[in-house]
């Protein structure tokens, strides 16, 4: 062999490794990160999509949410990216702004059938960021049961914040604590049950533009001393207040302590397994006179990060998972899509009254120091509760707080 | 030709470790304190915004509260435990074993277990003080602004005087007997052997178990993070929490920085202050 030869058989080679590669690449791998509730059910539609796309192979990693933010951004950060993650709603803002994610307005179909509130969540700049599959919204447990041992009818709850505070006196006078708050836990859990009533009044933490901070303006404030108060005036609220999350205080309704409290149809499963006797009742948030109750719209969407491998084909299966049928399949709470909810699995009259405050779900407030703003409303709702400052005084520390942050 | 000295040889690789994992670290938080995410140098505005944050005089002062509270109680106890369990008495080596109880179980464990113990509703506490009426409602010592903060120290001594107590353990075995014996003939009781013998023998290793104990609390996250994150309402905010929350909560890691830089500042003077008036002045007991 001469040196000529030699080395076109090398770029011969050479040619043919790289052509070996690129087919590698193009015979069309995704990896799809979803978290550990929706494995079985991500595994079924994947066996589908694959029978329908055999030139495909898709990848599942389960993820667990304990720490998934902070996972997810890192590996968005280090340009070695899964092709399809499951993200929370108001995660995609930041992603969008970073340009970590690419934009999904080509692959959304049918965008008036979505839940307007959550395509708003992961809309920016006026692009689609994110396919949102799961909403779901807080509503009211209540136990039947104690409801009738007070005189109540549970079947027509109390629909105004008056009804809301004078059915929780009398469960109370009757026994038990009528109308459990949350004070402690992680911060969001108070965010969630306490922020909608500022909404309802009106009221907001900060402006829509982010630029001035509204919490002690008159409506939120008074919003904040009606919640509060279940807990500082009334006594409605348990004792431990100030340590209890949603978690805990699904423990005081099983444990037939508490008669109402504010949750998601997530808990209805574990406390009909572990105490079977309670009677569940489900009502919506109770509003002010004369207007609409309000939510926090929780939820999960689909994002193709901007160092995907594959976009095309991960945009593909998204095409296939957000088809009406297979979302409603796939959702652990409500799919994002109203067609899906006529499903056999969506009629039950608890869940049909948690569907009913999805109309009224708004988007968290989005701000890069939504972190730091949302911990300074819960010190100020903490600081109302130990009794150190009246709601007035506390929210307007909180709105001076939250107003630095703004302007730093 | 000169040759490098055969120990530094030796050395070398360990000294290049050391200095990538400590050196680094600590100049990069120097560098971090005064640029902003984006790398740009920003002079000593993160430390403006640190120090104008009205939680940053909030968490010192808890900071104090906790360092003093937690010293004072961990040394006094842990020493008195040292001087029963140096005494001689049937079933000492049990006692002994299982005093460390406390030292060894995991961080994380004790807290959340104390947290259990602590809660208004289910706690064993409240359930135990309620029983026999020394209480007629709950206690919310985990939400009472009066009872947070020392219910936290508590723990804290509960878990490291063990460790106090070995230590000083280890210091009273080592004083030899006839220094006893020539008080005892001289008519000393038990306090004036303590008062006389003990406390001046044991004087260095005290010294330095303090001094330890105060840099752990100093830095210590585990317990009061686990059971009230700083709360309620910043009640049991100390500055290393906060220091946690502004850079793995809120990924403000260049304030973070700056409160870090500030900190350890401010921990060099005390432990130097400590060491130049309380640690210096035993040489007489060497």
């Amino acid at each position: 062999m001469t040196k000529n030869q030699r080395l076109a058989s090398r770029l011969a080679i050479g040619a043919s490794l790289l052509a070996l590669c690129a087919s590698a690449v193009a015979a069309g791998e995704i990896t799809w990160w979803t978290p550990n509730f929706n494995e079985a059910r991500a595994r079924e539609l994947v066996a589908q999509f694959q029978e329908a796309n055999p030139e495909i192979t898709v990848n599942l990693e389960i993820t667990t949410t304990n720490g998934l933010p902070e996972r997810i951004l890192t590996t968005l950060q280090s340009g070695a990216a899964p092709d399809l993650i499951d993200v929370q709603h108001p995660w995609v803002n930041g992603y969008a702004q970073n340009n970590l994610v690419v934009p999904l307005d080509d692959v959304l179909e049918d965008r008036e059938d979505y839940n307007s509130a959550a395509l708003d969540y992961v809309t920016w700049n006026d692009q689609l960021w994110g396919i949102p599959y799961r909403v779901e919204a807080l509503a009211i447990l209540m136990n039947r049961g104690h409801f009738e041992g007070a005189g109540l009818d549970p079947d027509s709850p109390p629909q105004t914040w008056d009804e809301l505070l004078a059915a929780a006196q009398t469960l109370t006078e009757a026994g038990h604590s009528g109308f459990a708050i949350t004070g402690g836990g992680e911060v969001g859990n108070t965010v969630f049950r306490s922020l909608p009533f500022i909404w309802m009044n009106g009221g907001d933490i900060i402006s829509e533009d982010g630029k001035t901070a509204v919490v002690n303006s008159p409506e939120a404030v008074e919003a904040v001393k009606f919640w509060t108060d279940m807990y500082v005036a009334h006594g409605v609220s348990p004792t431990s207040t100030l340590e209890n999350d949603g978690t805990a205080n699904r423990r005081l309704f099983i444990a037939d302590q508490v008669s109402m409290y504010q949750s998601g149809q997530f808990d209805i499963a574990s406390i009909q397994e572990e105490n079977p006797d309670i009677q569940i009742g489900v009502m919506m948030t109770p509003h002010p006179e004369g207007k609409d109750t309000a939510a926090i719209l929780g939820g999960w969407s689909w994002v193709v990060p901007a160092a995907a491998e594959n976009p095309e084909d991960a945009k593909t299966l998204i095409r296939f998972l957000a088809q009406s049928d297979n979302m409603g399949f796939f959702t652990d709470t409500f799919p994002a899509r109203t067609s899906a909810m006529d499903l056999p699995r969506f009629d039950d009259p608890m869940l049909q009254v948690f569907a009913q405050m999805l109309p009224y779900g708004r988007p968290l407030p989005s701000h890069p120091r939504w972190v730091q703003i949302s911990q300074a409303y819960f010190d100020g709702i903490q600081r109302i509760l130990i009794g150190e400052q009246d709601a007035q005084a506390s929210m307007d520390l909180a709105a001076e707080e939250i107003q630095a942050l703004l302007d730093q | 030709m000169r040759r490098l000295p055969t120990g530094l040889v030796f050395a070398l690789p360990a000294l290049i470790v050391l200095l990538m994992l400590i050196a680094y670290p600590v100049a990069y938080t120097g560098v971090l304190s005064v640029t902003d995410p984006s790398g740009a140098y920003t002079g000593l505005k993160n430390y403006q915004d640190v120090l104008s944050s009205r939680l940053t005089p909030r968490a010192f002062v808890n900071t104090l509260w906790w360092v003093g509270g937690s010293i004072v109680f961990q040394v006094s106890l842990g020493t008195a435990a040292a001087i029963l369990l140096n005494q001689e008495f049937p079933g000492r080596g049990v006692v002994r074993a299982v005093s460390v109880i406390p030292w060894v179980v995991p961080g994380i464990v004790a807290a959340t277990t104390w947290a259990w113990m602590f809660h208004t509703e289910f706690g064993i506490i409240n359930y135990m003080l309620a029983g026999p009426g020394l209480i007629s409602e709950p206690v919310g010592w985990l939400t009472n602004p009066d009872t947070v903060m020392p219910a936290m120290i508590a723990i804290n001594v509960w878990k490291l005087f063990p460790f106090v107590s070995i230590m000083v353990l280890a210091g009273l075995q080592s004083i030899p007997k006839d220094l006893y014996e020539a008080a005892r003939v001289d008519g000393a009781t038990f306090w004036d052997e303590t008062r006389y013998i003990t406390l001046p023998q044991v004087r260095p290793v005290l010294m330095a178990v303090t001094l330890l104990l105060v840099i752990w609390a100093l830095n210590h996250v585990t317990t009061i993070y686990a059971i009230t994150k700083g709360g309620p309402a910043n009640l049991t905010l100390i500055t290393p929490i906060q220091i946690f929350r502004l850079g793995f909560e809120s990924f403000q890691f260049n304030q973070a920085a700056a409160l870090s830089v500030m900190f350890f500042l401010v921990a060099m003077v005390i432990v130097a202050l400590y060491i130049r008036f309380l640690a210096s002045g035993g040489e007489t007991a060497r």
